[in-house]
């Protein structure tokens, strides 16, 4: 075989290697993270939705947990503001409302509490119960 | 170990250079004659490069495993699979290690199994194929280098990369030009027209190449020295240095060199065989000078770039230009760079005088009288007294933290000399050295270090060095900047300056119960806040109107931070329920913010400073003097910034 049509053949090789490094295993890489972080987040909802069960909600509905400072006081809604409630909130300040079975009257402005949110999504949880953090 | 690893690193570099340059040359000259000298001559060279690629990966297997070792340091980690196999897979040098290696494992086994080149095409793609494998493997090289890690932008790889492969063109080339005109000069009395057309080819192309070398090597040093310091005051400076002293003689083997190469082929040249084996020990010679530049840029990528350096500066005097006269405008124009101006327009002249063709020696001379003179003349206004650590960086930040500690520290040991720590205080006693002055504030960190660390004798102030610690002598250079900006914040009044950031704020940290802390610095780019010093009850009625109104600052993008003078847990709860106060209250290390900050505001009274997304303080309002701005002036206020065109810099996190 002639040297030019050697170097042709090496240079495709490291061309298609190039290419099907990048492109098939970077891809299946990338797809692979993907699944990954989707199985995580489910196996987080089951655990959520675990939770909820265990704690009477009713089915579909999911449990999170979290940890903040009171900041205001309703009768029915509570204003906290919060560090980061995995899969559901960022850090910050959220009105919450509370289940009448959750308020015995005694949180006060300025309390640390950790609290329980129950509810299938961001527009309708509810805090179901907290305590002094 | 270290010296193991700096050999290897060396010879693999080195040999990369030279494969890369031989094929470079080959390609350049082009297929040889029919003549038995020169075909030897590609012979020797072809054997030269199998075996210099042999020795690339042996030395590149030598450099993995030492480093391996003191990666996990452990010497048996230099010849264990597993931990070899984690720093090349794991580990984005041992990725770029990889990729070379196989690129160089691929050009071996291209190069030893041969093949028919007695055609053109062949010859071609055969000498091609060997320079883009060689060229890859040693431009990838920068992949794992300092100008890769030292920033995210493409830019400084992509410029290393072009200096690699402009070294392996100009340095690689030399030993077999060399070769070349030896084995042509010692049979023949003419040399071969084949060498001498190599010749004339390289000198071309390495003219463009030095070029090309020398503006990618200053923007290298533009990127990882930085300064002049850095340069003089570092090992990887003095490398850099040592660099350029070397390369200077090789430089000027090259212009002989090039004076040289008429004599090759001219009409009238006596002996060309003479001058081809002159010029063959001149490349030679060149070529030993620049494989030592190979051996300081190989000792380069293992020492701390020198803008991460701590650098010792040598000399007793610097140059300032704070030294000059408070003129704004003298400022201005010298702010970008002196020593580039000054350098700009020495080159100019001597562009100048080498361009013109007529009383080139007069213009060369006038021209280094002219620059001389004026260097003569500007630079004693520009001296000022220097100490080895005029350039040190501070290791603390500018936090409030550190700057209460050393408020705290100058009470105890400066106060009774200096005076009390307090902005329009009592002057220093005697001919102790008043810190507010602007002479403190021109003093760099680094020389104000070296003055506590080791006192003036000659003027009665002790030195320190054996009664505080490294850390609470910057405490105190913290707070000396922050005593020295207090007194120049007096200018900054209620209403903001457009286009006039100058202040920095003190960094402090915002806790606010067991929340987790951030930072003012978290807010940079993001938010302006709004720093309120209160205190109840006087500060009552100003926390509920702030309270009511945080919800329109919020979305002007300004978040309050409220901090009462003490740290309590129930900061909060003593602010009452109602209106609901949904901003940040400090409830931990408010005496460090307060008594920052109170340097800002001198008195106890509530005072509130605004301080714009980049980190400056922009506008203070303080309660004793004109009373607080209703909302609506604050809202006016935090529009102004919203309207500035061009945000100003991030201030640096230490002083300098």
């Amino acid at each position: 075989m002639p040297v030019w049509q050697v170097v042709l053949l090496l240079n495709l090789i490291l061309a298609v290697g190039l290419g099907f490094g990048y492109g098939v295993w970077g891809h299946r890489l990338a797809a692979l993270d993907g699944e990954l972080k989707t199985v995580q987040a489910q196996v987080e909802r089951l655990e959520r939705e675990l939770q909820a069960c265990a704690a009477g909600a009713r089915v579909g509905e999911q449990q999170w947990e979290g940890r903040g400072i009171v900041r205001a006081v309703y009768p029915r809604l509570f204003l906290i503001t919060h560090e980061e409630i995995v899969g559901l909130l960022s850090a910050r300040t959220t009105g919450f409302r509370v289940a009448a079975s959750a308020n015995d009257g005694r949180a006060r402005v300025g309390d640390p509490i950790r609290f329980w949110l129950q509810g299938t999504g961001t527009d309708n949880i509810v805090l179901v119960r907290m305590e002094p953090w | 170990m270290t010296a193991l690893l700096l050999a290897a690193l060396g010879v693999h570099i080195a040999a990369c250079v030279l494969v890369t340059g031989a094929f470079f040359v080959l390609l350049l000259a082009g297929p040889p004659p029919p003549i038995c000298t020169m075909r030897r001559w590609e012979r020797r060279v072809l054997s030269g490069a199998r075996w210099l690629v042999l020795v690339a990966l042996g030395s590149g297997v030598i450099w993995l495993g030492v480093r391996t070792a003191l990666f996990e340091g452990r010497a048996d980690a230099a010849i264990e699979a597993r931990a070899i196999r984690n720093a090349m897979l794991d580990t984005w040098p041992g990725l770029v290690w990889t990729v070379r290696h196989a690129l160089l494992i691929v050009l071996a086994a291209f190069l030893i199994t041969g093949g028919d080149v007695s055609t053109r095409r062949n010859w071609i793609a055969a000498r091609g194929e060997a320079f883009v494998l060689a060229a890859l493997a040693l431009v990838l090289l920068g992949g794992s280098g300092h100008a890769a890690a030292i920033s995210e932008s493409p830019w400084p790889l992509a410029i290393d990369m072009v200096h690699l492969l402009g070294a392996g063109i100009w340095v690689g080339g030399l030993p077999p030009l060399a070769l070349l005109l030896y084995a042509t000069s010692r049979y023949a009395a003419t040399p071969d027209p084949f060498a001498v057309r190599a010749m004339q080819r390289f000198s071309r192309v390495a003219l463009v190449t030095v070029l090309v070398l020398a503006s990618s090597g200053i923007a290298n040093a533009l990127l990882l020295v930085e300064s002049v310091a850095g340069l003089v005051g570092t090992a990887h400076g003095h490398l850099l240095l040592a660099k350029l002293a070397v390369l200077v003689p090789a430089l000027l083997l090259a212009a002989a060199n090039r004076a040289l190469l008429p004599a090759l082929s001219g009409p009238n040249e006596a002996k060309p065989s003479a001058a081809a084996r002159r010029m063959a020990l001149f490349i030679a010679l060149e070529a030993g000078l620049v494989l030592a530049v190979l051996g300081l840029a190989a000792a380069m990528t293992v020492t701390t770039p020198a803008i991460h350096g701590d650098p010792i500066w040598p000399w007793p005097i610097r140059l300032s230009l704070d030294a000059l006269p408070d003129v704004p405008v003298i400022q201005n124009l010298l702010q970008p760079r002196s020593e580039l101006v000054l350098a700009g327009f020495g080159l100019a002249l001597v562009a100048v005088a080498f361009l013109a063709r007529r009383r080139r020696v007069l213009l060369i001379g006038s021209s280094f009288v002219l620059v001389a003179g004026g260097v003569a003349i500007g630079l004693p206004p520009l001296m000022v007294e220097a100490y080895p650590t005029s350039y040190a960086r501070p290791p603390l930040t500018y936090h409030s933290g550190s700057i209460a500690e050393g408020m705290a520290i100058y009470q105890a040991h400066c106060a009774y000399c200096h005076g009390a720590p307090t902005v329009g205080g009592e002057a220093p006693r005697g001919s102790a050295v008043d810190l507010r002055a602007r002479l403190t504030a021109r003093r760099s960190a680094g020389e104000l270090f070296w003055l506590i660390t080791h006192g003036l004798p000659e003027r009665g102030m002790p030195e320190f060095g054996s009664r505080l610690g490294d850390a609470q002598r910057w405490h105190v250079i913290n707070f000396l900047r922050a005593f020295g900006a207090a007194s120049d914040a007096r200018r900054i009044g209620m209403e903001v300056e457009p286009d006039r950031a100058w202040l920095a704020a003190p960094d402090f940290t915002i806790s606010v119960g067991p929340l987790t802390p951030r930072t003012l610095r978290d807010y940079r780019g993001e938010r302006m806040v709004l720093l309120v010093l209160y205190d109840l009850p006087q500060s009552r009625t100003r926390m509920a109107e702030l309270a009511r109104h945080y919800g329109t600052l919020s979305v002007l993008r300004v978040e309050v931070v409220a901090v009462p003078p003490r740290a309590s847990p129930s900061a909060i709860a003593k602010l009452g329920a109602s209106p609901p106060v949904l901003f940040p209250v400090v409830t931990d290390g408010n005496e460090d913010i307060v008594a920052t900050y109170r340097l800002f505001t001198p008195g106890e009274a509530h005072a509130e400073l605004l301080i714009d997304r980049q980190g400056y303080i922009r506008a203070i309002w303080r309660s004793d003097q004109t009373g607080m701005p209703d909302a609506t002036a604050v809202q006016a206020q935090v529009e102004r910034l919203n309207e500035e065109k061009a945000p100003p810099p991030l201030p640096d996190d230490h002083v300098h």
